[in-house]
């Protein structure tokens, strides 16, 4: 089922056909999931964020452009409650709990998810210790493909901002890699 | 290969390898049906609210009391069938009251409007209440709940002016 199909079942689950519900939720679940798993690493921060994104979708639904992407605005959606998150997370917790929980949460994501995995994973884990603010653009521009200006709308900062944080994204990736100039890169 | 090549394919495959926990659904679900259940009830409320604002603009205008039904006639038929819906004659007598008082207050044009509009929503009224006078506004299909609305934001110019002259 495409995007566009899968409008109508939407609206249907907004208005309560459980059955309409569990379709939509099967059509994006991975998507939703593997994105916020990309921007937060506790599991069940990532769960309860997963779980607020679906009410948003459904409570925010009558404001859905239709002449746009289904994905623009679900991924839309992901990461005004992953921010949302992170803002209430500051205001919750303190400093240090927070980053000894996400220290240790952060390999054991590694060892489970992504080291049983054949593939070199160097420059996976690299992006993993991205600031936030780098990472996001990371995933939104090679997970989602998403041009620089859409980013920037989706964050809702200056199309500049986005082209400086990218440009120090791959800057600090290549910097590990010890690149040898241009896009090629070494191993 | 090109580090843009290889970040989408890293990606890709670290993305492959993170499923969503099956239980996950569970949680997602329970928040589902608590918000369908939060929202039917809200729009209940809604519309329990919206009748409110009616019969009380309804019972604003000051009652001023009229021998004969002529007007509530002209609304009802007469007074049985007001009866038949759980009211009695001196309910038929009070509307008469409120029409007349309304003729009084209005000019022959907007007295006209106002007694077709009130014609049209007593039969969206009628059809909702019950033998014992009680409202079910869940018997009315979505279009005639948007005729409830723009039939009451179309009188309530009429019961501002009838209740202004009244208090004055």
């Amino acid at each position: 089922m495409n995007d566009k199909e899968l409008l109508p079942w939407l609206e249907q689950a907004t208005l309560g056909d459980e059955s309409a519900f569990q379709l939509v939720y099967k059509a994006t679940h991975q998507d939703v999931y593997r994105t916020v798993a990309f921007l937060v690493y506790n599991k069940p921060d990532i769960e309860d964020i997963v779980n607020e994104v679906y009410l948003r979708m459904w409570s925010s639904f009558h404001t859905y452009d239709s002449h746009r992407p289904f994905r623009y605005w679900l991924h839309g959606i992901i990461v005004r409650q992953v921010q949302d998150w992170k803002r209430k997370a500051w205001r919750r917790i303190r400093l240090f709990e927070r980053n000894r929980q996400m220290t240790r949460e952060q390999f054991d994501w590694t060892d489970k998810a992504v080291l049983h995995s054949e593939m070199q994973h160097d420059l996976f884990d690299r992006v993993r210790q991205l600031s936030y603010k780098l990472r996001v653009v990371v995933i939104l521009r090679y997970y989602h493909d998403y041009a620089l200006e859409e980013i920037a709308d989706i964050l809702q900062i200056p199309v500049g901002t986005v082209k400086s944080r990218h440009h120090l994204a791959l800057k600090e990736l290549r910097k590990q890699f010890q690149m040898t100039g241009g896009d090629v890169y070494v191993n | 290969m090109s580090i843009d090549k290889e970040l989408r394919e890293e990606l890709r495959q670290a993305a492959d390898s993170m499923d969503c926990p099956p239980e996950l659904y569970g949680h997602v679900r329970q928040t589902y049906l608590h918000y369908v259940k939060e929202k039917r009830g809200r729009s209940r409320m809604k519309k329990r609210m919206l009748a409110g604002i009616v019969a009380a603009a309804i019972l604003i205008p000051s009652a001023v009391f009229a021998s004969s039904y002529n007007l509530a006639d002209e609304i009802f038929g007469s007074s049985s069938t007001i009866e038949q819906h759980g009211g009695t004659q001196e309910d038929y007598q009070e509307i008469e009251g409120l029409l007349q008082a309304a003729k009084g207050k209005l000019t022959e044009d907007e007295f006209k409007a106002y007694m077709e509009l009130t014609k049209q929503l007593m039969q969206l009224k009628l059809k909702i209440t019950d033998d014992n006078g009680v409202s079910h506004e869940e018997k009315l299909t979505d279009e005639e709940q948007k005729q409830w609305v723009q039939i009451t934001a179309k009188l309530a110019p009429y019961f501002k002016k009838i209740d202004g002259n009244a208090r004055s």
